[in-house]
C-alpha cells in the first residue's frame, strides 16, 4: 500500500496550513492592505467623543478610508484620515462623525463637495465640518423640559391638593352628578316625545339639506343681491328721509308745493306746456325742434366743437413768461436792465420781445456828406434811449438757438441748458458794423429758486472801445397766466 | 504550636519545590536552547516528532475547532438576537476563534495527546534506564530527545490553530448561515471588517509560546520520572495538569501584553 514518509506527512500539513494561513490573511487583510497606500487628510472637530483609531470614514456607506491617529489641537480634535488614493476630495466637502447601528460605533462621514471644485491635496484639511447631534445636550435641554413641566404639576398640585381643593373637587362632582342624573330623568321621561322631535328634526333637515344643496348656485345669488339691495334700501331710505322731512317742514320748492296748492298748479301748468314743447321739437317745430331734428345742425355742431376743443388744446400749450434781469457792470460801475417778454406757442419755439435799458443809452449814428469832402460820421449818445430786443428762438434738446433784434441790432445766440434747465449758458453775438467789432457776450445763469435766477458773465469781451466788462446780477421770471389769456383771446388759431 | 510549625514547614517546603521546579524547567530550556543549533542536526528524528505532534492531532483539532465555532455561533445568536445584532455573530466567532480560543484549544488538545506521550515516553525511558545508557555511549539525551520534540511542539502548534482557526469559522458559517439564518453576505462581511491581520497572526505567537511550554514541560516531567511504572503514570498526569494549567495562565499574560 502507497504510504507518505512522515517527511511528506508534516510536508503536507504545513503547505496546507500555510494555504488557509494565507487565505485567511488575505480575507482579511484586503481593505487594510488598500488603505496602506493611501494619502492622509486632517479634519479638527469640535469633539471627536466616541471616535476611535481605525474607525471607518464613508462616502454615502462606502469605506474609502481609516481614522489615522485622534489628537488635541487647541481644545479641539485633530483627527487625521487615511483615504484611498483611488478617492479624490473637493475642497469644500464636509465632514461629520455619524453614528452607526445601534451599538453606536462613531465613524466619519464625508458628503463630496460640489462636483468641478479643485482636489485636496495629501496632508490639507478639510475646512467645513458639520455639527453632529450632540446626545449630552439633548439631554441637557430634555431636563429643563422636564423642569417646566414639574413646575406645571407642582402647581397643579397645590391647587388640587388639600382640605379647600379636595372639597371643591368633591362639590363638582356632586353638581356633575346631580346634573347628569336630572337630565337622565328629563330624557327618560320624554323619550318617546324627544325621540319624535328628533325624527322631525331629521326630515326637516334632510329636507333642507336635499333643497340648499339642489339650489346651492341658485341661493347664493340671491343672498348677494338680497344683500346688495338691503345696502342701496338704506341708502335711500335715508336720503328719502331726509327730503320728506325737509318736505314736511315745508322748505325747498317742493316743500312750498307740498303745502302751497296754488304752487302745485302751476306747476302742473308749467308741466303741460313743458309737455307741449317738447312734443313740438320732437316734430320737428320751431327752430329749436328743426336745430334738434336736423342732421347737418349736429354736424356743424360737431366741427365747432372740434375747432373749440384745438383751440383749447393750443390755448394750453402756449406759454408767457415775464422776467426782469438787472446786470451790474463791475468795470463801468453801472447796470444794464432788460424786461422781456417771452411768448412760447409751442414747447419747443419761443418769441422774444424786450427792452433794454443801457447806461451808454442808445446811438444813432449821422452820415453827413457835403461835396467833396469825405463822409463825416457823428455819433451821438441818447441816454434816455432805449433799445429793444426781438427775437425768435428754437429748441433742440439742451440747445437753444435764437436771432433777430437784440440790443436794437441784428444778432443771433445760443444757449446751452444743462443740469435740467437749472444752468443755462449762453454766447450771443450782435451789434455787427463796419467801423466797430461785433458785441459779443458770454454768461452763465443759474436758478437759485423758483423764479430768482443769478446771472455772471463777461460782456462786450472783444470790444475795441474799451467797453468789456465782467458783469453780475439777477434776473426774475414768472409764467403769466393773465397775459396769456390776454394774448389768445385776440388771435384765434387755425 | 509544633503542629502549627509543621504547617508553616510544608508550606515553604511546596513553595520551594514549586520554585526550584520552574527553575529545573527554565534551565532545561536554555540547555535546549544551547543543544538546538549544536550540529549534527538529526532532522529524520525531527521530522518524525513533527509528524506525531502535529499532523496526527489534526483529526482532533479539527473536530474541536468546529463544534467551538458552532457553538460559539448558537450561543452569540441568543446573545446578539436581545439586541437585532444578530449580524455581529460571524465576526464575534472569528475574533473569538483567532484571538483566543484557536490558540488555547488546540494548545490543550496537543498536550493532552503529544504532551502526555512525550512525558510517559521519556519516563518510561527514564524508568528502565535507557537514557541512563544514553549517557553511558555518550549521547547527550536533551540533544537525542528532548529538542526534536521542542522544535516540533513550537512549529506545529501554530499551524494547528491555523487549522482550527478556519475549521471554527467554518463550523460557525455553516450554523449562523444555514441554521440561524443569517445573510451570509453579511456574515461575511462582518468577519473581514473586524477581524485584522494582526488577531490572527498574534493568536499564531501565543500558539508557539503555548506548543513551546507544553513540549517543556511534558518533556521535563517524563525526564525527570522516578518510581516504575506508578512514577510514569504520575508524570504523565503531572505533565498533562502543569502544561494546561501554565497555558491558561501565560494566556492572559499574553493577551495582556499583545492586545
Amino acid at each position: 500500500m502507497f504510504s507518505l514518509s512522515s517527511e511528506a506527512k508534516v510536508g503536507l500539513f504545513v503547505l496546507v496550513g500555510l494555504i488557509i494561513l494565507g487565505y485567511m490573511s488575505v480575507q482579511v487583510g484586503k481593505q487594510t492592505l488598500g488603505l496602506k497606500k493611501g494619502y492622509t487628510l486632517e479634519v479638527v472637530f469640535d469633539s471627536a467623543a466616541g471616535l476611535d483609531r481605525d474607525a471607518s470614514v464613508q462616502i454615502a456607506g462606502v469605506e474609502i478610508g481609516r481614522v489615522e491617529s485622534i489628537r488635541l489641537q487647541d481644545g479641539k480634535a485633530l483627527v487625521r484620515l487615511r483615504i484611498v488614493s483611488n478617492v479624490k476630495l473637493e475642497k469644500d466637502a464636509i465632514a461629520s462623525i455619524k453614528t452607526h447601528g445601534i451599538l453606536g460605533d462613531k465613524y466619519v462621514e464625508i458628503y463630496p463637495g460640489t462636483h468641478g471644485e479643485t482636489y485636496l491635496a495629501a496632508g490639507e484639511r478639510i475646512s467645513r465640518t458639520e455639527r453632529q447631534a450632540d446626545i449630552d445636550k439633548l439631554l441637557h435641554q430634555l431636563g429643563m423640559i422636564a423642569d417646566d413641566v414639574r413646575g406645571v404639576t407642582s402647581s397643579l398640585n397645590r391647587v388640587l391638593a388639600g382640605q379647600a381643593g379636595e372639597e371643591a373637587i368633591t362639590s363638582i362632582l356632586t353638581n356633575t352628578k346631580d346634573l347628569t342624573r336630572n337630565l337622565n330623568h328629563v330624557i327618560v321621561s320624554n323619550e318617546a316625545a324627544l325621540h319624535a322631535a328628533l325624527e322631525n328634526t331629521r326630515q326637516l333637515t334632510g329636507n333642507l339639506n336635499r333643497v340648499v344643496t339642489q339650489n346651492d348656485e341658485k341661493v347664493r345669488q340671491v343672498m348677494d343681491t338680497l344683500k346688495s339691495a338691503s345696502l342701496e334700501m338704506e341708502k335711500t331710505f335715508a336720503a328719502l328721509k331726509e327730503i320728506t322731512t325737509g318736505i314736511n317742514r315745508g322748505e325747498g320748492t317742493l316743500g312750498q308745493l307740498v303745502k302751497d296748492k296754488g304752487a302745485a298748479e302751476k306747476l302742473n301748468q308749467t308741466l303741460a306746456s313743458l309737455q307741449e314743447v317738447t312734443q313740438k321739437i320732437n316734430e320737428g317745430r320751431g327752430s329749436i325742434g328743426k336745430l334738434v331734428n336736423d342732421d347737418e345742425t349736429v354736424r356743424n355742431l360737431n366741427e365747432g366743437l372740434t375747432g373749440l376743443n384745438r383751440y383749447v388744446n393750443k390755448a394750453e400749450q402756449f406759454r408767457t413768461f415775464l422776467s426782469y434781469r438787472g446786470e451790474y457792470l463791475f468795470d463801468k460801475s453801472d447796470a444794464k436792465s432788460y424786461l422781456d417778454l417771452r411768448i412760447q406757442p409751442k414747447e419747443d419755439k419761443f418769441y422774444i420781445l424786450g427792452v433794454v435799458s443801457d447806461p451808454k443809452g442808445r446811438r444813432t449814428t449821422k452820415d453827413v456828406t457835403v461835396g467833396n469832402t469825405p463822409t463825416v460820421r457823428t455819433e451821438e449818445w441818447d441816454r434816455d434811449g432805449l433799445l429793444f430786443n426781438a427775437q425768435i428762438g428754437k429748441r433742440y434738446k439742451d440747445l437753444v438757438l435764437r436771432g433777430g433784434l437784440l440790443e436794437s441790432t441784428g444778432g443771433v445766440g445760443i444757449d446751452y441748458m444743462a443740469l435740467n434747465d437749472k444752468l443755462k449758458l449762453s454766447f450771443e453775438a450782435f451789434g455787427f458794423g463796419r467801423d466797430r467789432r461785433a458785441h459779443l457776450k458770454t454768461g452763465a445763469e443759474y436758478r437759485l429758486f423758483r423764479h430768482l435766477y443769478l446771472s455772471a458773465g463777461w460782456d462786450d469781451f472783444v470790444s475795441d472801445q474799451d467797453n468789456r466788462s465782467i458783469y453780475g446780477g439777477f434776473a426774475i421770471r414768472f409764467e403769466d397766466d393773465d397775459l396769456k389769456y390776454m394774448l389768445t383771446t385776440t388771435p384765434i388759431p387755425k | 504550636m509544633n503542629r502549627f510549625s509543621g504547617a508553616l514547614d510544608r508550606l515553604g517546603r511546596a513553595v520551594l519545590a514549586g520554585v526550584e521546579e520552574m527553575g529545573k524547567i527554565i534551565l532545561l530550556f536554555v540547555s535546549v536552547l544551547g543543544w538546538m543549533f549544536r550540529p549534527p542536526f538529526k532532522l529524520r528524528n525531527i521530522f518524525k516528532q513533527m509528524e506525531f505532534v502535529g499532523v496526527k492531532s489534526i483529526f482532533v483539532v479539527v473536530l474541536t475547532g468546529t463544534f467551538t465555532g458552532m457553538v460559539m455561533a448558537l450561543q452569540g445568536y441568543h446573545g446578539f438576537r436581545m439586541f437585532s445584532a444578530e449580524s455581529l455573530v460571524g465576526g464575534t466567532v472569528a475574533l473569538g476563534m483567532t484571538r483566543e480560543l484557536g490558540p488555547v484549544l488546540t494548545s490543550l488538545m496537543v498536550t493532552a495527546r503529544a504532551g502526555s506521550a512525550m512525558a510517559a515516553e521519556l519516563g518510561t525511558m527514564r524508568v528502565t534506564e535507557q537514557i541512563d545508557a544514553l549517557y553511558v555511549m555518550a549521547a547527550n539525551p536533551v540533544k537525542h530527545l528532548i529538542v526534536p520534540r521542542v522544535i516540533a511542539g513550537v512549529l506545529m502548534t501554530p499551524l494547528l490553530t491555523v487549522v482550527s482557526d478556519f475549521t471554527g469559522i467554518l463550523g460557525g458559517y455553516f450554523v449562523g448561515v444555514h441554521i440561524l439564518g443569517i445573510n451570509s453576505g453579511i456574515f461575511i462581511k462582518n468577519i473581514t471588517r473586524l477581524v485584522e491581520l494582526n488577531d490572527i497572526y498574534n493568536g499564531l505567537v501565543k500558539a508557539a509560546c503555548f506548543g513551546l511550554i507544553l513540549s517543556l514541560i511534558g518533556c521535563y516531567k517524563g525526564f525527570n520520572t522516578y518510581g516504575g511504572a506508578e512514577g510514569v503514570g504520575r508524570a504523565t498526569t503531572e505533565a498533562v495538569v502543569l502544561a494546561s494549567i501554565s497555558i491558561l495562565i501565560s494566556d492572559y499574560f499574553l493577551t495582556a501584553i499583545m492586545f
